[in-house]
């Protein structure tokens, strides 16, 4: 083994030699295989992705206007784009509302038909036809009932699991930007760059997030980028201790010196060098970071501080279901929906953090 | 009572159905030095934990053989069985005495568990013999050390306090594992003095394990081979080593690094030097403290000629690293620094860069040096990226074959990761990534230290078949005295930080003018402790 010289290959042709196809690292395939060994995470893993990618295509799903339709022989896309009721022979320069009666009878009437998505309600629909007094309980027509301005809830709660996914994974993703640049730019330079980082870390990490947020909020018209700027403040901390500890522990490794020694700048060895170590560590915390942010949202949104009305939002649901405890099916279909995603969201976390385990990999 | 204090028969281990060792059998009798030499996972530390079966269970089986500790069968003997065996009738030292150590119990109290669980004493009674325990192993001011934390011994004294463990039951075998591997040479060779007059003392066997031939040959009465999981050779030291039969004591014997170091021309120009650099330590802590310094690097002044081997020996906290680190700009210091005729010190990070080319490092541990996450091709051609941005992706794969055949690896390989590559080609990785920017000069900081004996003279004969080619400048820092010998020209000798010995190498390893020189020399060569060598 080691005692054999190596061998010099003196056929070997440099001058032939083309550029290698690219691959995926060995490291990276063993992980995966490690991840899809345990059921439970990889599971979890295939059914948030479907949700998500159902979720992405809501329009499509629960909205209120047609998917397909066909006027005077020719074809309307209605959820793609949006057609003045004058269009279809009626008197508005606006979009036609097509759940109307009116718009309806103008389609008829010029010989078409329309093809509806499978739930015929946006989320911010109001379904002037309900059957008796809102919150109306589940039915046929309204899956999951409608909430007290007469919403369906299933539609809303479509289109709210899209708006949390997608906050949550902005809110991690600039996070993590935000923490790991913090993290590596402490523990690389160590010394009074580290002191004065961590401390300026701990005092902000001590302020009353909840209550800032809260008067911040309250100080401009919430949409959904303030909100995310705000909570992006105090949401960045997660990662800094994870990426300051790897990057103090590699900072001095030989390779950091050697790389140092080849004339690499600070940004390439810290890039590089240092943090392909540090990503397992980040990596692991990802989804746990997502979690976390939902749940600031939806607390936020609970307590009517978050996304302003108008949004489908999980805890604005959640809210009605407190508010209207006669009408069970607000608050279980909320907490149903919130308690499936964030446990999903868990399982697929512990499944990434025992696959970058390396001691669990042996096995 | 046997004579034999251990036997073992055909005894095989397996983890997890891999058969690491295969029908090994030797014997020890009362009173007698057996060394157990290999390299690097040749099996004979499993061999030895397994005496005392310590190996991880869970996992570990042996599919044959017997294992007799003074006449009595270890192999499936219940926990109780083994902890009298354990401590009572086999101690056991380890190699590494800062980890083997807890670093949050006192020496009094960790000497003392022993005595409390095999002999059932009281806290007085335990004190007394500790401190007859220190006292037989030679710790100074043992009374004062007994409340002392293991990080306030020195890396010799801790090996010590080791050994008084083992030997707090009069144990009949001691097997030390490498038990002077991770010390100094002077201290090395007091340890090694003490376990001989230890075991002449108490007429105890000792089974040292080690890879360092020379020490074997100093100590053991017989020797047994091992490779790959199978004893290869057993016979009497002076046989073995006069005689080997097998072709791979053979084969060990004849790897040792030898042979001089090239030819050169003692007036070839100077490709660096420096003049009375100093590099200090800033010991103090806190705001307010006093300020304290040490003086890691203390006025040296060297200089590199082209083409030569520049040796620095000495101890471990001489500061020859430190100044090392410093001719690089790795680290501050004072001084100054001469790349050819440029200054070097003093000139701004992005000054020196554009020279970083032109001095390149090779480290000690083959591990830490190579970035765990990057491709062998990644690692070498990062340099050329920096110097030579001009060069196409596939100019620098080109690159980087040639230079790895030049390295002796298969350039077949370059899309691997380091840890697909033994110690031995991760070490020539490191020096083909040294070598690609055409260096004048390569820093060389222990890179044989952590390699097998065989591989460190391939190594040693490739660092020498390169500076022939390319007319290299070396800066050869070891505290391996037998590697210096066959590539220095020129010799520092280094301690506390300071120079104490000056010259052309031929000069000093056969003559050395200061008591310290020749102390290092006696412990290195022949292994003898010298008085207050670094006491």
């Amino acid at each position: 083994m080691a005692s054999t010289p190596a061998q010099a290959t003196d056929g070997y042709v440099v001058d032939t030699m083309e550029m290698p196809k690219w691959e995926i690292s060995p490291l990276t395939k063993r992980r995966w295989a490690n991840f899809k060994a345990k059921k439970r995470g990889y599971y979890s893993l295939w059914a948030i992705s479907i949700m998500m990618v159902l979720s992405f295509f809501a329009e499509f799903i629960a909205n209120d206007k047609p998917l397909v339709l066909k006027y005077e022989g020719e074809m309307y896309f209605p959820v793609l784009f949006s057609y003045p009721e004058t269009e279809f022979g009626g008197v508005f320069e606006t979009e036609a509302v097509y759940r109307s009666e009116a718009v309806q009878q103008f389609i008829e009437d010029g010989d078409g038909w329309m093809v509806w998505p499978l739930i015929p309600f946006s989320f911010d629909t109001i379904d002037l036809n309900t059957a008796g007094a809102v919150p109306e309980a589940p039915s046929a027509r309204h899956w999951l009932g409608t909430d007290d301005v007469a919403r369906d809830v299933t539609a809303r709660i479509i289109y709210g699991f899209r708006l949390s996914v997608l906050f949550g994974l902005a809110l991690t993703f600039f996070s993590a930007i935000i923490g790991i640049t913090v993290g590596a730019t402490q523990g690389y330079f160590g010394g009074l760059v580290d002191l004065i980082g961590q401390r300026v870390v701990e005092i902000w990490a001590g302020l009353p997030m909840l209550f800032l947020i809260i008067i911040l909020t309250s100080l401009f018209e919430p949409n959904p980028i303030a909100l995310l700027l705000v909570l992006l403040l105090f949401n960045w901390m997660a990662l800094v201790a994870v990426v300051r500890a790897e990057f103090l522990r590699t900072r001095n490794f030989d390779y950091v010196n050697a790389a140092k020694a080849l004339g690499e700048k600070d940004f390439t060895i810290m890039m590089k060098y240092i943090l392909p170590n540090a990503m397992v560590a980040t990596l692991t915390f990802l989804p746990f970071l997502v979690n976390g942010s939902i749940t600031t949202l939806t607390s936020l949104d609970f307590l009517g501080f978050g996304l302003p009305a108008g949004y489908p939002s999980l805890g604005e649901l959640l809210a009605q279901g407190k508010a209207n405890i006669q009408a069970p099916w607000l608050g279980l279909a909320g907490f149903f929906t919130l308690a499936i995603m964030l446990t999903l969201l868990v399982f697929v976390g512990e499944g990434v953090r025992d696959a970058f385990d390396p001691r669990r990999s042996a096995t | 009572m046997s004579d034999r204090i251990l036997e073992i028969n055909d005894l095989s281990i397996e983890f997890r159905g891999n058969e690491v060792v295969r029908d090994v059998s030797f014997h020890i009798d009362r009173g007698e030095t057996v060394g157990l030499v290999g390299e690097s996972g040749s099996g004979k530390s499993v061999t030895a934990l397994s005496v005392m079966q310590l190996l991880p269970y869970q996992y570990t089986r042996h599919p044959t053989g017997s294992i007799l500790v003074d006449g009595q069968e270890v192999v499936g003997l219940d926990e109780e069985g083994l902890m009298n065996i354990r401590g009572n009738q086999v101690g056991m030292v380890f190699q590494e005495p800062m980890t083997s150590l807890n670093p949050l119990h006192h020496i009094e109290k960790q000497i003392g568990e022993v005595l409390y669980v095999h002999r059932g004493m009281g806290v007085v009674e335990a004190r007394e013999r500790s401190l007859e325990l220190l006292n037989l192993v030679g710790l100074q001011n043992a009374e004062g050390r007994l409340r002392s934390y293991p990080h306030e011994l020195s890396g010799g004294q801790r090996q010590r306090v080791m050994i008084a463990m083992a030997l707090a039951n009069e144990p009949d075998l001691l097997i030390a594992d490498e038990p002077t591997t991770a010390l100094d040479v002077t201290i090395q060779a007091q340890i090694l003095n003490l376990l001989d007059d230890l075991k002449e003392r108490l007429n105890m066997a000792l089974l040292l394990i080690t890879h360092d031939l020379g020490v074997v040959r100093k100590m053991a009465d017989r020797v047994c081979v091992m490779t790959d999981g199978n004893l290869v050779e057993q016979g009497p030291s002076e046989q073995i080593f006069t005689s080997p039969q097998h072709e791979y004591t053979k084969h060990l014997l004849a790897a040792e690094p030898s042979g001089d170091p090239i030819a050169a021309d003692t007036e070839a120009p100077v490709v660096m030097h420096a003049d009375e650099v100093s590099v200090t330590f800033n010991l103090a802590k806190g705001m307010f403290a006093k300020k304290r310094v040490l003086k890691a690097v203390d006025q040296v002044s060297v200089v590199i000629r082209q083409g030569q081997t520049l040796g620095i020996v000495g101890e471990s906290g001489s500061g020859k690293t430190t100044l090392a680190m410093a001719l690089m700009r790795l680290t501050g210091s004072e001084g100054g620094i001469y790349l050819e005729d440029t200054p070097i010190q003093g000139l701004k990070a992005k000054e020196l860069r554009p020279l970083r080319n032109q001095v390149q490092i090779v480290f000690q541990d083959p591990y830490g040096s190579l970035p765990p996450r990057l491709s062998a091709n990644e690692i070498i051609e990062a340099g050329l990226k920096i110097h030579q941005p001009e060069l196409s992706a596939l100019d620098r794969r080109k690159m980087v074959a040639s230079v790895l055949q030049e390295v002796g690896l298969d350039p077949a390989m370059q899309d691997r990761y380091p840890h697909e590559f033994s110690g031995g080609q991760r070490q020539r990785i490191a020096i083909a990534r040294a070598i690609i920017l055409q260096p004048k000069i390569i820093v060389l900081d222990e890179p044989t230290s952590a390699l097998d004996i065989s591989v460190q003279a391939q190594i040693v004969d490739l660092l020498r078949d390169l500076q022939r080619k390319h007319n290299l400048a070396y800066l050869f820092i070891s505290h391996d005295l037998k590697v210096v010998r066959a590539l220095a020209h020129e010799l520092v000798v280094m301690k506390d930080g300071v120079i104490v010995e000056q010259g052309p190498s031929e000069q000093i390893f056969t003559e050395p003018e200061t008591q310290y020189t020749k102390a290092l020399m006696a412990a290195a060569f022949d292994l003898e402790a010298v008085e207050h060598a670094s006491q």
